[in-house]
């Protein structure tokens, strides 16, 4: 039997030292060696994917002794949660090397960070073990660090600084977490599934390490109002590190949310679900009117991410709150698939600003117009990839924010009110699509390209998955639900 | 007496080493001098690793063998080598160059005997021997920055060892002992038991450049050759840190030490790092890190007798520290000493500028390499003995850090002036071994702990 998930967990890694060892590599073996690395790693998840998780508990769990003495020791494995993001991370690192083959300034160092960064995202998710998830939550900040830092825009080294405290400060709760868990164990152990199993922390305590955990993660999704360092990064980010920013690294806030502070301490955070709750709200609000004043594309699309997050924290508290598990797997499942189709829409239209931007050199709305008779292509991946983000039926987002407001209403009927967040999204995107691509034609704009290759190989996958996610959700959802009806809290 | 011996054969190994280092000194072969030097220096350490798992004392008790005191060995013995190492690209073809490798064995015998303290008396000699050894290779230079730093040192030096003497009658009066193992007898007498330990904080405190006790540390560090500024920060620091846990370990818990090692704690983290920010040459800033990070090695000493991961985390901290610190000084002495050396030396030296950055970031304690390994296991000893705000202070020393840390990094990847970094094999050498050390010392951290569950 193959251990796939260490197989796909790290041959990114390998991919990373193999370029780096390389003598003087010539750019074009670079990007080369790093499409095949992130499609073998995508097999490697697709292969994940068909074997499946079981209901209850992990799957394809893989364990080797490391620290034996403090219980600490290699553990990986997936479930119902996790593979769709595994599977949601490997899409978009092979679509980010695809975009980024055209890059020649350092090229090795760059895929080299890409690649490290593609291990630490698919082994956040797939980590069993306490140490072990902080390792690879950690490391992922680092590689995003030196990608801002390093390949960024005009202001990238305070951006990437503030990224670096930001989440470093943010993290280190979770730490403190991770090691309340560990000593409050009745035999000490970082095996996340005996935290599941047997929620060890009671009390005070688990509200405290609560606390630490919700700092932590309220950082990384980010919830207002501890989203400051967000636009900065994202608009001083290269493209690639801006789609894998919002659409892997954002998850790990969500899904720590789920993994560790609903399911480690779940009384806790029933307690404490309201506040939770309206820390979403609140989030969900700001973040779409925030969008709506934004005249930066890049910036509009990065405060989405706010809105849109916010809805899965809205989910995840309702699933904390509800005494009835019907509604509790309703708006998990909601909040799981949320973050999958918030990983396909927003990698895509990151995508597409980058695109604009190389072709522009601004992402001012009010500079461009007209675009859609100028680059017709781009304008019509643009407008599908806009609707998608603003919960058209039909569209990946649809199904899953459904779900979420349908559980909402039967747990917290008050809380409902988030919904305003798709009116004022909707009129975002269309104020954007008017600026931007609807008008006349501007004559400085006139000899701009169309898609390339390379691009249509980047974002289309991303436009075929969104569809096909929001036509017929049950092929991931099926997996999801199987988890989540199954998840004892 | 011959089972005595036998349990001492590293220590006189090391002691060995030296003497024969000095006689090729004095036939003025240096070569024969570091070849001497290195290879006794691995006989000792391959012959320590047969003790490990020992838990026993030698003379009446007054030099323990245990688990400190033999990772002591493992870990400050291959330390030296790397610091002869890099003395050897200092002082090469000067007047009494075999001199430096023989006092740096000396030293180390003093390190060890501090780690493997079981009596008072062993405290002062370890102190006075190290300090006696450090000062001359100080001053080695012959310059006036040397010489002076050399004479602050001394001081301040002399002047703590006399304040920690005092301090130890008072212990002496109140036990009618030296040993340490008879400090629990005092508890009838808590004033003589706080006077006494105050005292030994301020002697040891100094050599592990404590703050307050750290005024000599930056300019000693600054002003003497760089490969001494490496050693002073590694090797004598460890032997002094490991000496305060042979001491806490028999100390009457009632007696308070614990809150003063919490303060001690989080004054020399916080004001290290603070004071690292403002530094602009690099032998400075990595002084005043290395300083913060003694503050660290507190938090496992703090836990001592309390929690089962105290020595664990003190020693794994230690294997690391050493490590990453050893390498971080090892890339300064290739580059330069000032910020500005640093510019662009990530575009122009492509694998020296990875090297310095993994060393920097196990500095702050990223996973997975070692620092943040040792750093983790610390932060769990503490929380054991429920000094949780001790830890969270470390965690937001650690963010500040970070900080400290990415003032090298971020010029070392701007578009600088090339670069001219020297590579020579001696360095080179320090560079695999250190950065080896720095990345699988978490992969591989069963083996100090292991033999302690």
């Amino acid at each position: 039997m193959l251990p796939l998930v260490s197989l796909t967990l790290f041959l990114p890694l390998v991919g990373a030292v193999l370029i780096l060892c390389l003598p003087k590599p010539a750019t074009r073996t670079v990007h080369v060696i790093a499409i095949i690395t992130a499609a073998l790693t995508l097999i490697g998840a697709l292969s994940m994917w068909f074997q499946g998780a079981s209901g209850a508990g992990f799957s394809q769990v893989e364990e080797l002794q490391w620290i034996p003495a403090i219980g600490a020791a290699y553990r990986v494995g997936v479930d119902g949660i996790s593979l769709p993001l595994v599977l949601l991370s490997a899409v978009l690192f092979l679509v980010a090397v695809i975009y980024t083959s055209s890059l020649r300034e350092r090229p090795r160092a760059y895929i080299a960070l890409v690649l490290l960064l593609e291990t630490a995202s698919i082994g956040t998710f797939t980590a069993l073990d306490g140490i072990l998830f902080y390792v690879f939550f950690e490391v992922s900040l680092v590689s995003m660090y030196f990608m801002i830092a390093g390949w960024g825009h005009e202001d990238r080294q305070r951006a990437a600084l503030m990224f670096f405290i930001y989440t470093l400060l943010g993290s280190l709760p979770l730490l403190l977490a991770i090691l309340g868990l560990y000593l409050g164990s009745p035999e000490p152990t970082f095996d996340m599934r005996a935290w599941i199993e047997n929620p060890p922390l009671e009390g005070a305590a688990a509200m405290w390490a609560l606390i630490a955990m919700l700092i932590t993660f309220a950082v990384k999704i980010p919830a207002v109002p501890l989203h400051t360092w967000l636009p900065a990064a994202h608009v001083q980010a290269p493209t690639v590190g801006s789609v894998i920013l919002a659409g892997v690294m954002l998850k790990f806030g969500t899904y720590g949310l789920v993994r560790f502070a609903l399911q480690m301490t779940p009384d806790a955070f029933r307690e404490a679900g309201v506040v939770v709750l309206v820390l979403g709200v609140v989030s969900a609000l700001y973040g779409a009117f925030a969008a709506l004043a934004q005249s930066d594309l890049k910036r509009l699309v990065a405060y989405t991410s706010v809105n849109h997050m916010g809805y899965v924290i809205v989910g995840v508290a309702v699933a904390a709150i509800t005494l009835d598990p019907s509604v509790r797997t309703v708006a998990l499942d909601g909040a799981v698939l949320q973050m999958f189709s918030h990983g396909l829409v927003t990698g895509a239209l990151f995508l597409l600003v980058g695109m604009i931007q190389d072709r522009a050199h601004t992402r001012e709305m009010g500079e461009l117009g007209g675009l859609l008779k100028t680059v017709p292509m781009l304008g019509w991946t643009f407008v599908l990839a806009a609707f998608a983000s603003l919960g058209l039926p039909g569209l990946a987002h649809f199904p899953a924010e459904f779900q979420i407001f349908l559980a909402t209403l039967s747990a917290s009927p008050a809380a409902v009110v988030v919904i305003l967040g798709i009116a004022i999204i909707a009129g975002t995107f269309l104020k954007a699509l008017r600026e931007t691509f609807l008008g006349e034609p501007r004559q400085r704009w006139q000899s701009m390209p169309d898609l390339s290759a390379r691009e249509w190989l980047a974002v289309g996958p991303l436009l075929v998955l969104t569809v096909g996610t929001g036509v017929a959700p049950s092929w991931v959802l099926g997996i999801i639900h199987r988890t989540t009806s199954a998840l004892a809290l | 007496m011959a089972r005595d011996l036998a349990l001492l054969i590293p220590e006189i190994a090391v002691l060995l080493t030296a003497v024969g280092a000095l006689i090729a000194e004095m036939l003025r072969r240096p070569q024969i001098a570091l070849l001497v030097a290195v290879s006794g220096l691995i006989v000792a350490t391959g012959l320590t690793v047969s003790l490990i798992g020992e838990d026993t004392t030698v003379f009446g008790g007054s030099f323990r063998v245990d688990d400190l005191s033999v990772w002591a060995k493992l870990i400050l013995l291959p330390a030296t080598i790397l610091a002869i190492f890099l003395a050897r690209v200092d002082v090469r073809g000067t007047v009494r160059e075999g001199t430096v490798y023989s006092l740096l064995c000396f030293a180390t015998i003093g390190a060890l005997v501090l780690a493997g303290a079981g009596d008072t008396m062993f405290l002062v000699l370890g102190t006075l021997l190290t300090g006696l050894a450090t000062f001359a290779l100080v001053a080695y230079p012959d310059t006036d920055p040397a010489t002076e730093a050399a004479m602050k040192f001394f001081v301040f030096a002399s002047v703590t060892g006399a304040i920690m003497i005092f301090g130890l009658s008072y212990w002496f009066g109140a036990a009618g002992s030296t040993l340490l193992a008879d400090l629990p007898g005092m508890d009838t007498m808590p004033m003589a038991v706080l006077l006494g330990f105050v005292a030994v904080v301020v002697g040891l405190g100094y050599k592990a450049s404590l703050v307050p006790f750290h005024f000599w540390a930056p300019d000693a560090y600054e002003g003497g050759p760089l490969s001494i500024a490496a050693y002073l920060s590694v090797v004598p620091k460890i032997g002094a840190l490991f000496a305060l846990a042979q001491v806490v370990r028999d100390l009457p818990p009632e007696s308070g030490w614990t809150a003063i090692i919490a303060g001690l704690a989080v004054l020399t983290m916080t004001y290290g790092y603070l004071a690292a920010l403002a530094q602009t040459n690099v032998i400075r800033l990595l002084a005043y890190s290395s300083i913060a990070q003694s503050g660290y090695f507190l938090l496992g000493i703090l836990a001592v007798g309390a929690s089962e991961l105290a020595l664990p985390s003190i020693i794994l901290f230690a294997a690391a520290y050493a490590a990453m610190n050893l390498g971080a000084f090892a890339v300064a002495a290739s580059t330069g000493r000032t910020l500005n050396d640093f510019d662009g030396l990530g575009r122009a030296q492509p694998l020296i500028g990875l090297a310095m950055v993994i060393f920097l970031l196990s500095l702050v304690g990223i996973p997975p390499l070692a620092g943040f390994v040792g750093k983790f296991l610390l932060f769990a000893a503490v929380i054991d003995v429920q000094y949780t705000w001790v830890a969270v202070v470390a965690i937001i020393n650690s963010v500040l850090s970070l900080a400290v840390y990415l003032r090298l990094v971020v010029p070392m990847y701007r578009q600088g002036n090339v670069v001219v970094a020297r590579t020579d094999i001696w360095l080179k050498a320090v560079l695999i071994i250190a950065l080896t050390v720095t990345l699988l010392l978490g992969v591989f951290a069963q083996v100090f702990v292991g033999p302690f569950a």
